[in-house]
């Protein structure tokens, strides 16, 4: 094995794979970070501005050259405008998202959302109490016609706060509101956030700042929750379910169909389509024996969370999946899908296929999926897979796939627990499991795929700290063995006798990257319970491997949520070590959170430690 | 006299210095028209890649005596005495690579060029913009330098400030004049990030 392959990666199947494209003559994300070195000193530092055309302007960190830009703007107010439209970016990504499912609940409401339906009754009850629409007496469809209204309403302007905020610790509600951060329209703080950072509005940097938290956390108390409820609502809520990860879930007998991206709009319709006896035999009568379902990525993730679908890798193997030539088809809506991966399919047979109206791609089939054509068009393509059996190649696979159990909704949780969070709290009182950590966020070709999320798992666990994740991040610890109730053997003593005794493993499954909010909502349920705000509870939040501005957004709604959080990679704010204080230590005394960044997961772990344990001392645990 | 000096451990790699050079060698002089133009203007200074991902402007000493010239069979590589500049003839390169093979810094490139015969693959490298200098301009790729990597200035100025950097390190009761915290904050993280990387 090359040493670069060793490198770049500690997933078997990902260093196998990568030797082989290789040896296709394919060029990866790894290559192409490789061919971006050095990285603009600059851009990394957040010191280049390109908000207008007086510039592009950028600030010399040595102090000799510019110290302002064209209108006047200093490296503080540089830093905190570029962080503030990173964020801004990532929370209208998830919003967005939500958006689409709260459109996808209006037409079932109308009736026109043929193939989509109500799969959680209760949980669109509970939703519809929470918005104040009346549930007495009434059909689904009607009640779920005034929910996808007054969620449409949470996206403008005639709110004076979010209604799922109420979910929130009362002493963290009065904090937004006292500072002024209490978010007021999902939409509107995105664009208020734009109109902040245009030349010659917001120029101080710590109000910018207090903005940004703001504009985090209308996605993670508004547009990713409502993404989260409203699947769960559309296609029904997680509970704990056996699944396999991965490269080795394709198979080398079966039509092999990959889901990518992240909206379960349209990936829930060709799971449908798969599971249909026409399409099945259909797979056989063209000598295949079935249709394999696989997702990647974080649509992957919430077909896993609801139905088991495997998991063929994270965002790193997006590319390598396609080098296996066992994939017929990948299915692709939005968000983190690489547009080079059109390029690496034409070496091999598999066909692309885009479907989202606002995400296209260089190479790919565009076929758009709308409520009213979805599982028409989702049959359509998973036939055509079928057909394109036929043209199958040379079939490397080279690994065994790792089992993992997934699907761990707030609901599982506490249902695992028997209906209360008490007993997780009465571990947590006793010292059984010191705290609970939220490991999120993606792979970044800076950091070897999958080390930073496996090794700060593992030694958290073995510390007695339970350990839940998101996205990525869950896909590397499911391939890395940890998603199984056998994984306990990792586990410190403590956390290995309660988990032994819920028979669930030590490290939770809880969903997509916009299921971070499930994290949210627990961590609050938990502060509710003990009556004390989510910033004296001992947990931590961490995204090891995080590359995108989303992460940007979730980082920054975890720490306004008043969850620590240590980030790997630096995000591009070193160029004002104002900003950076204020962001490590001075959030402390704001929010009562800070974020923290250290690359050595090793070191991150030590980080989170001695947080979580402050934070038991200082409730006297 | 003035030339061209290259200060490390400032340079962030943002690769302006590459830009400016090749839009400096092309028939418009503009940055846009540049980049449509064929032959497609490309740099003379090259940006590597160091141990920990940051950058280095790499460019020709203009070294004397120059192992390139001494390497040269057509006699196409001169010296210009009055800005000490080591020079090609294009007419007489007969694109054999000699230069490179015995170029200690690996500055030289191939490709037909703007100011070559057309069509004909010559040899190419630094010529300290004397068509600039010529105009009373300094040479493109410090002009575009923001942060000091890159000074035109009497080598002897430049090496007296580094003589004193130096003596400053081994005063009595030294006072530590530390890089900008930001800037070394940044090279702590990827310095660890590249050392976790090769674990």
């Amino acid at each position: 094995m090359k040493k670069e392959y060793i490198q770049e990666t500690i997933a078997q199947d990902s260093r196998l794979l990568l030797r082989k494209m290789e040896g296709d003559a394919v060029t990866t994300v790894w290559e192409r970070h490789r061919d971006q070195q050095p990285h603009c000193g600059f851009c990394e530092m957040g010191l280049s501005c390109r908000n207008c055309v007086m510039g592009p302007c950028r600030i010399d960190p040595f102090g000799d050259g510019p110290q302002q830009g064209v209108c006047g703007a200093d490296a503080n107010i540089i830093v905190a405008r570029n962080l503030g439209r990173m964020i801004a970016a990532g929370a209208a990504s998830h919003s967005d998202h939500g958006r689409d499912l709260v459109e996808v609940l209006a037409k079932v409401a109308e009736g026109d959302g043929s193939g989509y339906q109500i799969r959680d009754g209760a949980k669109l009850r509970r939703l519809a109490a929470e918005f104040g629409v009346d549930v007495e007496g009434r059909e689904e469809k009607q009640i779920a016609a005034d929910l996808a209204y007054g969620m449409q309403e949470e996206y403008g302007m005639r709110r004076k706060s979010l209604t799922l905020l109420a979910r929130a610790p009362e002493k963290r509600r009065r904090l937004w509101d006292k500072l002024n951060i209490t978010p007021r329209g999902i939409d509107r703080e995105t664009s208020e956030m734009m109109h902040r950072t245009h030349m010659g509005v917001d120029n101080d940097w710590q109000s910018l700042l207090l903005h940004g938290l703001r504009n985090a956390l209308s996605d993670g108390w508004g547009g990713s929750m409502i993404a989260t409820e409203v699947s769960d609502i559309l296609f029904g809520t997680p509970s704990p379910r056996p699944t396999l990860s991965n490269v080795g879930v394709l198979k080398k007998e079966q039509v092999n169909i990959i889901v990518h991206g992240h909206n379960p709009v349209v990936s829930e319709m060709v799971l449908l389509a798969c599971q249909s006896p026409e399409m099945i035999e259909r797979a056989k009568a063209r000598g295949a024996q079935g249709i394999n379902l696989a997702g990647v990525c974080c649509t992957g993730n919430e077909l896993l969370m609801r139905h088991g679908v495997a998991m063929a890798g994270n965002h790193l193997c997006t590319e390598l999946v396609l080098g296996t030539g066992a994939v017929e088809m990948m299915i692709v809506d939005y968000q983190c899908i690489m547009p080079s991966i059109a390029q690496v399919a034409t070496c091999y047979h598999t066909r692309m296929v885009s479907t989202s109206d606002k995400a296209r791609f260089p190479g790919m089939t565009h076929r758009e999926f709308h409520p009213h054509n979805a599982a028409g068009l989702a049959r359509e393509l998973v036939q055509e897979a079928v057909d394109n059996f036929a043209n199958r190649k040379a079939v490397y696979i080279p690994v065994e796939p790792v089992p993992a159990v997934g699907g761990f909704s707030v609901e599982a949780i506490v249902g695992a627990l028997g209906g209360t969070p008490e007993p997780l709290l009465d571990a947590i009182k006793a010292g059984k499991i010191r705290g609970a950590a939220g490991i999120v966020g993606c792979n970044n070709p800076k950091i070897t795929q999958d080390h930073g999320h496996v090794t700060l798992t593992r030694r958290l666990i073995e510390n007695d700290i339970l350990v839940v994740d998101t996205g990525c991040a869950a896909v590397a610890t499911a391939k890395a063995g940890f998603k199984v109730a056998e994984a306990i053997q990792y586990a410190g003593p403590g956390l290995k006798e309660v988990c032994g005794a819920l028979q669930i493993p030590p490290v939770l499954h809880m969903g997509s990257c916009v299921d971070n909010v499930r994290i949210l909502v627990l961590a609050a349920a938990l502060a509710n319970a003990l009556q004390v705000d989510i910033s004296d509870l001992p947990i931590a939040g961490a995204a090891p491997e995080w590359y995108s501005e989303k992460a940007a957004a979730i980082g920054a709604y975890f720490v306004a949520s008043g969850v620590y959080t240590v980030l790997g990679p630096m995000p591009p704010i070193t160029g004002s070590m104002d900003v950076v204080h204020l962001l490590t230590q001075g959030l402390e005394g704001v929010v009562g959170a800070t974020f923290a960044v250290e690359p050595d997961p090793e070191k991150a772990a030590v980080l989170i430690r001695e947080r979580i344990e402050a934070k038991r001392k200082a409730l006297g645990l | 006299m003035k030339q061209v000096v290259v200060h490390p451990e400032r340079c962030v790699g943002c690769l302006q210095c590459m830009l400016a050079c090749a839009t400096a060698h092309s028939r418009s002089r503009t940055l846009p028209e540049a980049v449509l133009e064929s032959p497609r203007p490309r740099p003379r200074v090259h940006v590597g890649v160091g141990c920990f991902d940051e950058g280095f402007p790499n460019r020709c000493r203009h070294c004397d005596p120059a192992p390139c010239m001494l390497a040269c069979l057509p006699g196409a590589i001169y010296r210009d005495a009055q800005t000490n500049t080591v020079l090609i003839d294009t007419d007489r390169c007969i694109n054999c690579a000699s230069c490179a093979m015995v170029c200690p810094f690996g500055v030289l490139r191939y490709h037909p060029d703007v100011l070559a015969p057309p069509d004909k693959t010559v040899a190419v490298k630094c010529d300290n913009c004397i068509a600039r200098q010529q105009k009373g301009q300094i040479p493109a790729c410090v002009e575009a330098c923001r942060t000091g990597a890159l000074t035109f200035e009497p080598l002897d100025g430049a090496m007296r400030r580094k003589t004193d950097a130096v003596s400053r390190t081994v005063s009595a009761g030294r006072r530590e004049v530390p890089p900008p915290a930001g800037y070394a904050l940044l090279t702590t993280i990827k310095h660890e990030q590249v050392r976790l990387r090769s674990h």
